[in-house]
């Protein structure tokens, strides 16, 4: 049977790694401060998946980031996706000669939906992760949000998911807006906008502030991943012991070490 | 661990990258080599591999490969590790975009996981799940007899009819997800992302 994961995300902006939350970023430190202050090898052995995306304000400087997730996937033995601005064929292969196993995509889904087939015949669907930012307007209906949450998008969120489950994505990543960053834990009403017939996994993020957050995502049937983008919530042994808590508690992760 | 010398065949499909990532972290230097005569003298083969039987295959006999390989595992008895398409291309053939003839280490034929056969579960099988090792495996060493591993893929072998030591994960149906025999050693899943559990399996075949 097949298991559930734990994901990890960083967020990169200009080569730094920043911390989130409603969107607006700040500063933590580069990839040398990453590696020696955060002890990311050890991290990465208490992960089933990595994303990484490049979040940077303005322009993106592609081989920058490319060159930073090479470093990075060198000591990450999971799978790793990664994204941010991706609008063409060639950006994704960049991404994926970089130590990406898959490509995550956002804005380009909604100036042209065709772009995630593109992809899927070049890469392959298992390549494609569709991130989707999502946040309730004042009539409480969910909208999305592209370019790092700065444009709201024509169309409900529910109208969005549909036409993705329909598409050759490998699955599907879906982040609140609102939770981003504040440790409240998920917004499980995402979950109900998804078809009954959804068949595509779904990373749930944004809003973790502790194990039992994560708990409560992967509990929920809909869901096959969770996400955290928190570099400090689970700083020094904090993820490595939400694993063994989650793992304790029954949940169906993969399990590590002989 | 010594200093094994480990060539990985570059043919040109699929992300060598991460491979080589895990070699070097167990203590390897490997070479990535898409030379015949090289690859027909290595110690030791990786044969990797994400993508299409049929054009793998092509790529292999246009290069000459596919001899080479040969040579280094049937005539210099030289040890490899097939990986997800790596150890199907070790088959005796494919049914993928079309009838394809394999190396045929592996006596058995790849084929596509059928509705019938996995029911309710997704295809392409994306994600780790539990593999059921024999206690005579070497690869398995120092591994629990289950033991969670990273899958992509749409294609498979079955275990009936294949003489070897060999690990099965269910998916609706038992496959086969890993295979040795004397110097032969095959992965469905992919041990260089299987964090722990496929550094272990990495280290166990560089050993052998």
């Amino acid at each position: 049977m097949l298991k559930k994961r734990l994901v990890f995300t960083l967020l990169y902006q200009h080569g730094y790694f920043m911390l989130s939350r409603n969107f607006r970023l700040q500063k933590v430190g580069n990839l040398k401060w990453l590696q020696s202050n955060y002890d990311f090898s050890r991290i990465s052995f208490s992960i089933d998946e990595l994303v990484v995306l490049d979040v940077s304000r303005g322009q993106r400087k592609l081989d920058d980031f490319c060159h930073a997730l090479k470093e990075l996937s060198q000591g990450c033995f999971v799978p790793v996706a990664a994204g941010g601005g991706v609008n063409s064929v060639d950006a994704a292969r960049k991404l994926l000669r970089s130590g990406a196993d898959k490509v995550v995509i956002n804005s380009s889904i909604y100036n042209d939906i065709d772009f995630v087939s593109q992809l899927a015949s070049e890469f392959g669907q298992q390549c494609v992760v569709a991130s989707m930012d999502v946040k309730s307007s004042l009539d409480g209906i969910y909208r999305v949000w592209s370019d790092c949450g700065s444009v709201c998008r024509p169309g409900t969120a529910a109208h969005w998911i549909n036409q993705l489950s329909e598409a050759p994505i490998g699955e599907l990543y879906l982040n609140s807006m609102e939770r981003d960053g504040t440790g409240q834990g998920y917004d499980l009403r995402l979950l109900d906008l998804l078809p009954r017939t959804m068949t595509k996994p779904v990373i749930l993020a944004g809003g973790v502030g502790n194990a039992s957050h994560l708990a409560t995502g992967l509990a929920d049937r809909r869901v096959d991943a969770v996400a955290t983008a928190h570099l400090f919530n689970f700083v020094g042994d904090g993820l490595k012991q939400a694993r063994e808590a989650l793992i304790s508690s029954g949940i169906n992760l993969p399990v590590w070490g002989s | 661990m010594s200093n094994p010398k480990i060539t990985v065949v570059d043919y040109g499909m699929g992300n060598l990258w991460s491979v080589i990532s895990a070699l070097r972290h167990l203590g390897c230097s490997p070479l990535t080599s898409s030379d015949p005569d090289e690859i027909a003298r290595a110690d030791t083969l990786l044969l990797p591999g994400v993508g299409s039987f049929r054009k793998a295959m092509i790529a292999l006999q246009q290069t000459g490969i596919d001899q080479a390989i040969t040579e280094a595992v049937q005539v210099n008895g030289r040890k490899i590790l097939g990986i997800c398409l790596g150890m199907q291309l070790m088959g005796l053939g494919s049914s993928e975009d079309g009838d394809t003839i394999g190396l045929g280490f592996i006596n058995s034929t790849v084929t596509k996981f059928t509705f019938e056969e996995i029911g309710n579960n997704k295809l392409p099988h994306i994600g780790f799940d539990s593999v059921h090792s024999h206690s005579a495996s070497h690869l398995f060493k120092n591994l629990r007899k289950t033991t969670d591993f990273y899958f992509v893929h749409s294609y498979r072998m079955l275990p009936s009819g294949i003489h070897g030591t060999l690990a099965t994960c269910h998916y609706g149906i038992e496959f086969l997800a890993a295979y040795e025999r004397d110097n032969v050693f095959a992965t469905q899943f992919h041990p260089e992302k299987s964090q722990a559990n496929g550094l272990m399996l990495l280290k166990n075949f560089l050993e052998v």
